[in-house]
């Protein structure tokens, strides 16, 4: 329609085209692969680290006095603004993007993984503790199930976060994965592969919370709707 | 010692700085094999005392004494169901893989009347549905020793009566010992072997009944009369 100039704007039939290609030529595939295994990666290794630190705030209610403030200070520095500093101690090696998307993913894991097993019902507690359970049986049965749906809920904003993280971090310091593909097709003046970027960015994020979604449908059976499903 | 034995039992609660006594020196036995059924107005301390003889909470002072080592159940005021666990995981809850008896958890769950409803979630059930499923998880647990608090209040008239029966049953079948709270005094004429009257935080009274396990006839003169006279202990307008 020449309405916009095609550099600004290309048109829906040259996206798909680009796309076209970069699905036969595989290239977006790899680029999504490696995107991926970082995410999944950092994400692994923030919830892991934010369910222990959650399971022992949440059992030693005294322990989170060590850490809680560390924790509090962290949750407000933007990842992204680590960038220089990340660079200068581990490289542009695969270390510094697993840093940058376990400190985005962490911080919403970690405070909703708290919130539910803090506010854990204590009449539910008191059920177990009628039945002689010890104290990690009653973690284990009352106040994992109990905090399941904010566990849930937790992984799945942490998981977006770590998508936007990753994105932003591979643009800076990275030879590879989507992240690179944008800016390189961008330094290229290639609009139309920006733009299959970011579509191909919105369908995988989209992908995985749907998948989420399902898993919190079928492990919240028993509960009421949480809105998120 | 059989049963439990509470000697001067003191309990209070601090609310917004001022120190309020809710149990002050209540001395009891409570006697094995046998129900006994606490008594009194609202707030007299009653559901106090049943969570401390459970162990629920701690006494300010005094002490409670356990005789044998005791398999202790509890039935609380709401039914505290999981919300994530079916009626038949609710009711197994407090079991171990290996006492869990299919046949025996249906016998049950038929005795409460939710059969078809094993599958069913707690948000999928009534009010008094749940607190049946309650009873049926104290009962599936086989304890020597039962505390109740108001556990059929939610229930319907039949539902209530039929519950009554059960827990005779049980008592008779098992010779569980039974601590009952209720403020209904035809409930603890129905079921108490020994009433006792709660008032401002000490015993006031205890009744001695004879230990029938029978559905009791509250309209024979013997009981008339009981109960006149727990009406005047409890000083309330006849």
């Amino acid at each position: 329609m020449g309405i916009f100039s095609t550099y600004v704007l290309p048109s829906p039939g040259k996206v798909w085209g680009s796309f076209q290609k970069m699905l036969l030529s595989g290239e977006v595939f790899r680029d999504i692969m490696i995107s991926m295994g970082r995410v999944f990666k950092g994400f692994a290794i923030a919830f892991v680290l934010a369910f222990l630190l959650g399971m022992i705030r949440a059992m030693i209610p005294a322990s989170g006095v060590f850490y809680e403030y560390l924790v509090q200070f962290f949750r407000n520095v933007p990842p992204l603004s680590l960038i220089p500093l990340l660079i200068l101690w581990c490289g542009i090696g695969e270390t510094t993007k697993t840093v940058i998307i376990v400190l985005a993913s962490f911080f919403p894991m970690y405070l909703n993984i708290v919130k539910g097993f803090t506010g854990c019902d204590r009449k539910l507690l008191e059920v177990g503790k009628v039945f002689g359970y010890s104290r990690l049986k009653q973690f284990v049965k009352i106040t994992l199930p109990y905090a399941s749906a904010d566990i849930l809920v937790g992984m799945r904003i942490g998981l977006g976060y770590s998508w936007r993280a990753i994105i932003g971090a591979e643009m800076v310091a990275a030879s590879s994965g989507l992240g690179h593909m944008i800016l390189f097709a961008q330094q290229m003046s290639r609009t139309d592969k920006v733009i299959v970027g970011i579509l191909v960015i919105g369908l995988i994020g989209y992908g995985t919370d749907r998948i989420f979604g399902w898993a919190i449908k079928k492990l919240l059976k028993g509960s009421c709707e949480n809105g998120w499903n | 010692m059989a049963g439990i034995e509470l000697v001067k039992l003191e309990k209070h609660y601090v609310v917004e700085g001022k120190t309020i006594p809710v149990l002050t020196g209540i001395n009891l036995q409570i006697p094995e094999e046998r129900i006994t059924v606490i008594l009194g107005k609202s707030g007299c301390g009653k559901t106090t005392l049943l969570r401390l003889a459970g162990g629920l909470e701690d006494p300010d002072g005094g002490s409670i004494h356990y005789g044998l080592s005791q398999r202790t159940a509890f039935v609380f005021q709401e039914p505290r169901l999981m919300p994530w666990l079916d009626v038949t995981g609710n009711i197994c809850f407090g079991l171990k893989r290996q006492e869990i008896h299919r046949d025996e958890i249906h016998s049950i769950i038929h005795t409460v009347g939710l059969d078809g409803f094993e599958k069913a979630y707690p948000s999928q059930l009534s009010g008094g549905m749940q607190q049946r499923t309650a009873i049926a998880r104290a009962l599936a647990y086989h304890p020597s020793f039962i505390m109740m608090d108001e556990p059929f209040a939610a229930l319907d008239y039949f539902t209530r009566e039929q519950m009554q029966r059960e827990l005779l049953r049980v008592w008779k079948s098992q010779k569980a010992s039974i601590l009952f709270v209720t403020h209904s005094i035809d409930e603890a004429l129905l079921l108490g072997h020994k009433i006792v009257i709660i008032e401002k935080g000490v015993v006031k009274t205890e009744f001695e009944l004879p230990k029938a396990g029978d559905f009791r006839n509250l309209l024979d003169d013997k009981f008339i009369m009981l109960k006149r006279e727990i009406i005047e202990n409890l000083n309330v307008a006849v």
